[in-house]
């Protein structure tokens, strides 16, 4: 990342317009709120046609960086043949560039079956393909491109934004993550900085990111937790869990990656993939879920 | 007059016994004596605006703020940009506005198809004049130059405004075949081409 934080988005220009507050009117107190300094943040003088950038900074195709963060939450991809995509989060683009959904890619390219095997989150993914640069962005997430080096990562599939083709990606075992193996590079958002941890740890699974190199984590039920709160457990029961209590043991060597942010998004691939195991109850079975989760929706309504 | 300043995501306005238009409800603080009044419709752009924006649905609601004083404006943390104008035009939709200096236009101008895909009305806002213009965006602001030759594809989500001699297209990057079945996922964007700048929140939502 070769971003600076901390630009100078919109400082002032001192401009034709009076400039500072008269003297002992409105003052602001001292210490807070100083005026610009001159010179800082301000657009190139003798612009050509185009007009000054309030930014301070224009970019284009040539002053983009190469396969690199123009901010903490815009990555530049410099587009030469295929890359995959997640909808949406293109932002903008220059060149000559189309997105076909993966789903009606792979009927015809085989190497997109090949690369892309999760039925799950086909659907949520395009093939970028041409030449140009490609800006992404996340809902204003930070975004950070990861190398792989014939080696494997799981992430959480919401925050995975776009990986080369050289990359394959697999569905995790655990709900809602993806695996990536292979030698390549992707880009992943995250709320707030990554944090890089080692097993043994025990994470909290909505603000897990991902791991790398280490076996896939198993579910943790903190007993002493639930015990010491009788009064959580009764409330539990009544449908207020504080989900607290069920964490992601992991165990072994390798990283695992966390975000400094609990919100939990939601993933529509989810939903698809709880309702693929559903085949496994019986009639039943199947019924007293389906009240259950109706009395669930009813219950958050009010 | 009034000077608007960016403090990373609160704009300062420091009035001088002068007047600032600011969207609704944006203000947190304030400082001195400051008179808020609703601006009534079109958000002071006049009858005929306020006709437009009810025909184009295009909502802006602005107040004004006469007084002697600062006033620290903000909405919903989001980042904070000063465009200075001077008798240019700046193309802008009408929900990134914060606020603006009392010598700046506020105008409709119809977008066509655009504001279809994009689900924030038919017609887009352009500010004109001498003054500054405070945008609010989800993440900084680039500014993308376009050139002749190097045209510049945008997410309809993701396009806070522009500025310069660009006319703008509505392209669909999508096949037939994607169309019926799983779209692409940009099934619409806006291809921006002649001379200018184009600016671009980092959130496409």
């Amino acid at each position: 990342m070769t971003y600076p934080p901390g630009t100078p988005y919109g400082e002032p220009q001192p401009g034709p317009y009076g400039g500072q507050p008269q003297p002992g009117y409105g003052q602001p107190p001292p210490g807070y709120g100083q005026p610009p300094q001159p010179g800082y943040g301000q657009p190139p003088p003798g612009y050509g046609p185009p007009p000054p950038a309030p930014t301070g900074t224009t970019l284009n195709p040539h002053t983009l960086p190469d396969d690199d963060n123009v901010n903490p939450y815009v990555f530049c991809v410099s587009l030469a043949g295929d890359w995959f995509m997640s909808k949406g989060a293109m932002l903008a683009y220059y060149g000559d560039v189309r997105f076909e959904a993966v789903t009606e890619y792979t009927s015809v390219q085989a190497w997109v079956a090949a690369r892309f095997s999760s039925p799950v989150y086909v659907q949520d993914w395009v093939v970028a393909t041409g030449r140009g640069k490609v800006l992404i962005g996340d809902r204003g997430f930070d975004l950070n491109a990861y190398d792989l080096d014939a080696g494997n990562l799981t992430i959480k599939a919401n925050n995975l934004c776009a990986f080369s083709p050289q990359l394959e990606l697999k569905q995790s075992i655990v709900p809602g993550f993806v695996t990536l193996i292979g030698t390549g590079k992707f880009i992943a958002s995250s709320n707030g900085p990554v944090i890089f941890v080692e097993p043994p740890f025990r994470a909290d699974p909505d603000a897990l990111l991902g791991w790398a190199d280490c076996p896939s984590p198993s579910v943790h039920h903190d007993a002493q937790w639930m015990t010491q709160n009788i009064r959580g457990m009764i409330s539990g029961a009544l449908g207020r869990a504080s989900g607290e209590e069920r964490q992601y043991d992991f165990t072994g060597s390798g990283t695992i990656l966390l975000q400094s942010s609990e919100v939990a998004r939601e993933d529509p691939a989810v939903l698809r993939l709880v309702e693929s195991q559903t085949q496994l109850l019986t009639n039943a079975q199947a019924g007293s879920l389906g009240q259950r989760l109706v009395a669930r929706a009813q219950q958050q309504q009010h | 007059m009034a000077l608007l300043t960016a403090h990373k995501r609160v704009l300062h306005a420091d009035l001088q016994g002068d007047r600032i238009r600011a969207a609704s409800g944006s203000m947190v603080a304030v400082e001195g004596t400051v008179d808020f009044k609703n601006a009534g419709m079109g958000g002071g752009g006049g009858m005929r605006a306020a006709l437009k924006r009810a025909v184009a649905g295009e909502s802006l609601s602005l107040m004004d703020c006469t007084g002697h004083g600062r006033v620290y404006l903000a909405r919903d943390a989001m980042d904070v940009l000063v465009v200075d104008l001077a008798g240019d035009t700046l193309t802008v939709e009408s929900e990134h506005v914060l606020a603006h200096t009392e010598q700046l236009r506020l105008d409709v101008q119809f977008a066509g198809l655009r504001g279809v895909t994009s689900g924030q009305g038919l017609a887009t806002t352009t500010v004109t004049g001498h003054g500054q213009v405070a945008l609010v965006s989800e993440g900084p602001v680039m500014a993308l130059e376009v050139a002749p030759g190097q045209d510049l594809v945008v997410d309809p989500d993701a396009y806070v405004g522009s500025r310069g001699q660009l006319s703008m297209n509505l392209v669909s990057g999508v096949s037939w075949k994607s169309l019926v079945g799983e779209g692409s996922g940009e099934p619409f964007s806006l291809r921006f081409t002649g001379h200018g700048l184009v600016l671009v929140q980092s959130s496409e939502r």
